[in-house]
């Protein structure tokens, strides 16, 4: 019955060493573990949640980046179509204002024609008229030289411009 | 005995190779008339000085410190003691209820037994486990002092591992909010154990005496516990103790509940202690029972004895490894108890003292 009786001895020995231990170790082991080992754990979750939100805030950003990029893809493409619309509004424009100003060429172009028409016309006329006399001058002359009859005409003619003035 | 595990090594090579020194060797264990039962309980038990690896002859002499009936203290080396040496009126008992004790006789001539507090190998084993469980805790500790957030490596981390296991498995769990005012205690016990159990795997100088299967250390231990339990109990604990929430015909002409009660403030310990107690010295005996088969089986030649030795140590090699195991679950379980017994202290309030009811 060796086993089952406590020695004194031992009994003391145990105590006095546990007692040391566990002062030694609740003095400056386990409270600087436990609190390590929680400030840890705090830290870790702490890093865990920030990356989620980092990775969160990423996925939007990138799902912010498609929407502008098919944004402005949309907005290229109205400026693309405007500025198609605009260039053949363009080119409408000045074809009309070049059909407009063609138009007055041409009114100005047959106008001067016209006068000058008109003027060669009337030089024409002059100069037909000139050669007339000239070639009635001519005539003239010719049947004037001998004739006295003629002179009287002459000289009733020059009654009548006197007497016209 | 344990130490004999390393013969036996020896012994399986020249079994089979060199019969004829195993004869010689199973011969000479023979003619020194083997004592199963006295080799046992020597390794189980006490001893004054602590046997080197294998020999029988070097020992390391340790200081006998002992009081006499006059109260006198003595303190000599334990060698000077051995082989039944007298030194200064004490001696080893060969017989009698003190047997393998020191011994002195006073002036009357009676045999009488000293009180003995000699630090004798379980004492030494004892000082090795908490060096060596000061060095595994402040080890981590000063791990976090230098490298704050940084994970710990290999041994370190082993033991961190076992930390956060018992703390936030057992302590926590089991406590709740108390955790930080418990756990200090809650985790020395656990490893103090651990280490105690495992050195007393190891078969050679460091290792080997059989600590948590003695009852004076177990004893310690749950008076620790039942110390912790009772003086941080709350009122309400108490309460429930004298006066527990039962109908009035158990508790008022007959106290029937409080004694119940009461009775069961000493076995909860008591249940601790005997646990520890025998699991640890069940382990350590069935192993020295096998190896001792090789010596008893010793005299029936090299044949049977080769056959026995290889049983014998494959064996003991599966109940060292269960004992392994043992060693781990007998320190959780203590620590897993003395949690549950201490949150069964600390119950506050009505409903709890009903759950305790049920836990019992």
């Amino acid at each position: 019955m060796e086993l089952f009786t406590p020695e004194i001895g031992l009994v003391f020995w145990m105590f006095v060493v546990f007692v040391i231990l566990f002062v030694i170790l609740a003095k400056f082991g386990w409270p600087y573990i436990l609190r390590s080992l929680d400030e840890r754990a705090e830290f870790i979750d702490k890093g865990v949640e920030y990356a989620q939100e980092a990775k969160s805030h990423l996925d939007n950003a990138q799902a912010e980046a498609k929407a502008l990029l098919v944004e402005a893809q949309k907005q290229q493409m109205e400026i693309l179509h405007e500025a198609a619309q605009m260039k053949t509004q363009i080119i409408e424009e000045a074809r009309q204002a070049a059909s407009v100003e063609a138009k007055k060429v041409m009114d100005a172009a047959a106008v001067s024609i016209e006068q000058a028409r008109k003027e060669s016309e009337l030089q024409f006329r002059r100069e037909v008229s000139q050669f007339a006399l000239q070639i009635a001058e001519k005539m003239m002359r010719k049947q004037l030289s001998d004739d006295k009859t003629q002179v009287e005409m002459i000289d009733k003619l020059l009654n009548e411009i006197e007497n016209q003035n | 005995m344990r130490k004999q595990i390393a013969y036996i090594v020896a012994f399986l090579l020249m079994a089979f190779s060199f019969n004829l020194s195993a004869q010689e060797m199973s011969g000479t264990e023979e003619e020194q008339a083997f004592n199963p039962k006295e080799t046992i309980f020597k390794h189980l038990l006490d001893e004054y000085s602590w046997e080197l690896p294998f020999s029988h002859e070097h020992k390391i002499s340790l200081p006998v410190i002992v009081r006499d009936y006059t109260g006198d203290w003595h303190v000599f080396w334990s060698h000077r003691i051995d082989h039944g040496q007298q030194y200064e009126g004490f001696y080893i008992a060969q017989d009698g209820p003190n047997k393998g004790k020191v011994e002195s006789i006073d002036d009357q001539g009676n045999r009488y037994r000293p009180l003995d507090l000699s630090i004798t190998k379980n004492v030494l084993a004892l000082i090795i486990a908490a060096l060596l469980c000061l060095w595994c805790v402040l080890s981590v500790a000063r791990w976090y002092k230098k490298k704050h957030y940084k994970a710990p490596r290999k041994g370190v981390g082993a033991i961190e591992f076992l930390i956060e296991f018992i703390y936030t498995g057992v302590i926590k769990s089991t406590l709740g909010d108390k955790a930080p005012r418990f756990a200090p205690y809650l985790l020395t016990i656990f490893f103090f154990i651990l280490l105690m159990n495992l050195l007393g795997l190891i078969v050679i100088f460091p290792g080997g005496a059989n600590l948590t299967g003695n009852i004076a250390v177990t004893m310690v231990l749950a008076l620790c516990t039942f110390i912790v339990v009772n003086v941080k109990g709350t009122k309400e604990y108490w309460k429930e103790t004298f006066w527990p929430d039962v109908p009035m015909w158990l508790k008022f002409p007959l106290p029937i509940m409080p004694l119940i009660e009461v009775f069961g403030i000493f076995t909860k310990p008591a249940a601790l202690m005997v646990r520890l107690f025998a699991n640890m010295m069940g382990g350590h005996m069935i192993i020295l029972s096998l190896i001792s088969l090789i010596f008893i089986f010793g005299a029936f030649g090299a044949v049977v004895v080769g056959g026995i030795t290889v049983i014998s140590v494959l064996f003991s090699l599966f109940m060292l490894m269960i004992d392994t195991l043992v060693s781990f679950i007998q320190a959780y379980v203590f620590t897993m108890l003395s949690t549950l017994f201490i949150s069964l202290a600390q119950a506050e309030g009505h409903h709890e003292g009903k759950v305790e009811k049920v836990k019992k």
